[in-house]
């Protein structure tokens, strides 16, 4: 047996390590590519170029590519908001600048930590929206909360209330997961939406 | 004399390759070190092929076609890559272009 | 020792150098980077292993890796595009 052959031996447990201990999962896609490419490496050094192929076809270029459309599909935050409110928002010239916007850039700050891509879903009107929700078809909306629940929710002393010139009321995004409502109650800074958490099982709400 | 000339091809090749991987270090931008790294890479690794080629030059077939997708493959994924990696730098393309 | 061990030697050292580059992650297209660069050099690795002992099925496979290998890349760059654009 060569000098060598422990050399490159020795690569394979330090991509894997690698491998391991990486977070994100689309960085991890790609390291598994490498991890593919340096078993191969070891397999032919070691004698089996029938092994490596099999690894370089399947392990490399199949499960690469199914992981990477399973961790796009699935490592998704879905919002689902009404019509009305995304063509106001696509309408204006600074995007930044629409309540809306805000929020969903606030959500994409908070849920980067976590890998999350917000993506948003339209409906057509508030039923649809609810319904959306109870159906599990999204994981949280977000709606402009009516004038007067804005008021009432704004009265007991909410920072927000002191900026009357935000003439749109502030959203509401009422999720129904607890997790999340855990993560954007404990991180999210946007004062355009308020948060509220909406029990499947029990219909029970839980206004914060 | 032949075996010193591809010693030769295969120092050469590894030089490149050493030389166009440490840019991967330096904090430059993706396209400066995606340029290097396909430049160096793909010449380098075909000056040690062709090396091996002078040292096994009966299996000539197999090392041409290494070569051949060599080149054909490193400059395709090169371009892929930049256009890939571009589009975020650059201002944002219409959703069909 | 001959020249080609050491030549190997070189190159698994020249191996760790996009290694350590895709563990101090930045950026996704820097890790694409050093991917597209180990999958080469791991290629043309088990090419000079092959005529290093002389054993030609495994040339075939090297050959086979590095012309097939590539496409999956390709693949896995657009996924990830079109992650950036969404």
């Amino acid at each position: 047996m060569d000098n060598y052959v422990y050399m490159i031996t020795a690569l394979l447990p330090l991509a894997a390590a690698m491998l391991v201990f990486q977070v994100n999962p689309y960085h991890a896609l790609v390291i598994r590519g490498m991890l593919g490419a340096i078993a191969a490496l070891v397999y032919t050094v070691l004698g089996a170029p029938d092994v490596a192929l099999t690894e370089a076809l399947v392990g490399t270029l199949l499960a690469v590519t199914l992981y990477a459309v399973a961790v796009r599909s699935s490592l998704v935050f879905r919002l689902g908001v009404l019509q009305e409110d995304l063509s106001d928002a696509q309408d204006h010239i600074a995007p930044d600048v629409t309540p809306l916007q805000q929020v969903v850039n606030g959500l994409n700050t908070v849920f980067k930590d976590y890998h999350l891509r917000v993506e948003l879903i339209s409906y057509f009107d508030r039923d649809a929206l609810q319904q959306a929700l109870m159906n599990k078809e999204v994981h949280a909306i977000c709606e402009r909360g009516s004038v007067v629940e804005a008021r009432e929710a704004i009265a007991p002393g909410v920072p927000d209330s002191s900026a009357p010139d935000s003439c749109p009321p502030p959203y509401r995004t009422t999720t129904r997961l607890r997790r999340l409502y855990d993560i954007m109650n404990s991180e999210l800074l946007s004062s355009k939406t308020q948060l509220s958490y909406i029990d499947h099982a029990a219909a029970g709400e839980v206004v914060s | 004399m032949i075996d010193w000339l591809s010693y030769g091809c295969i120092g050469m090749g590894l030089v490149f390759w050493f030389w166009g991987t440490s840019f991967l270090l330096s904090r430059r931008s993706v396209l400066f070190k995606l340029h290097n790294l396909s430049v160096s890479d793909t010449l380098g690794s075909i000056a040690i092929i062709f090396g091996l080629l002078l040292q096994r030059p009966r299996e000539w077939p197999l090392l041409l076609l290494a070569i051949l997708s060599l080149t054909l493959w490193n400059t395709m994924l090169g371009y892929v890559l930049a256009y890939c990696s571009s589009t975020d730098v650059n201002t944002r393309r219409p959703p069909n272009g | 020792m001959s020249f080609l061990n050491l030549a190997l030697m070189a190159m698994i050292v020249a191996l760790l150098i996009p290694l350590y580059e895709a563990w101090r992650d930045e950026d996704i297209w820097q890790t694409m980077l050093s991917l597209s660069s180990v999958s080469s050099k791991t290629a043309v690795m088990i090419l000079l292993v092959s005529v290093l002992r002389d054993d030609w099925m495994v040339g075939v496979a090297g050959v086979i890796i590095l012309s097939v290998g590539n496409a999956g890349f390709m693949l896995l760059a657009h996924i990830l595009k079109r992650l950036g654009d969404s």
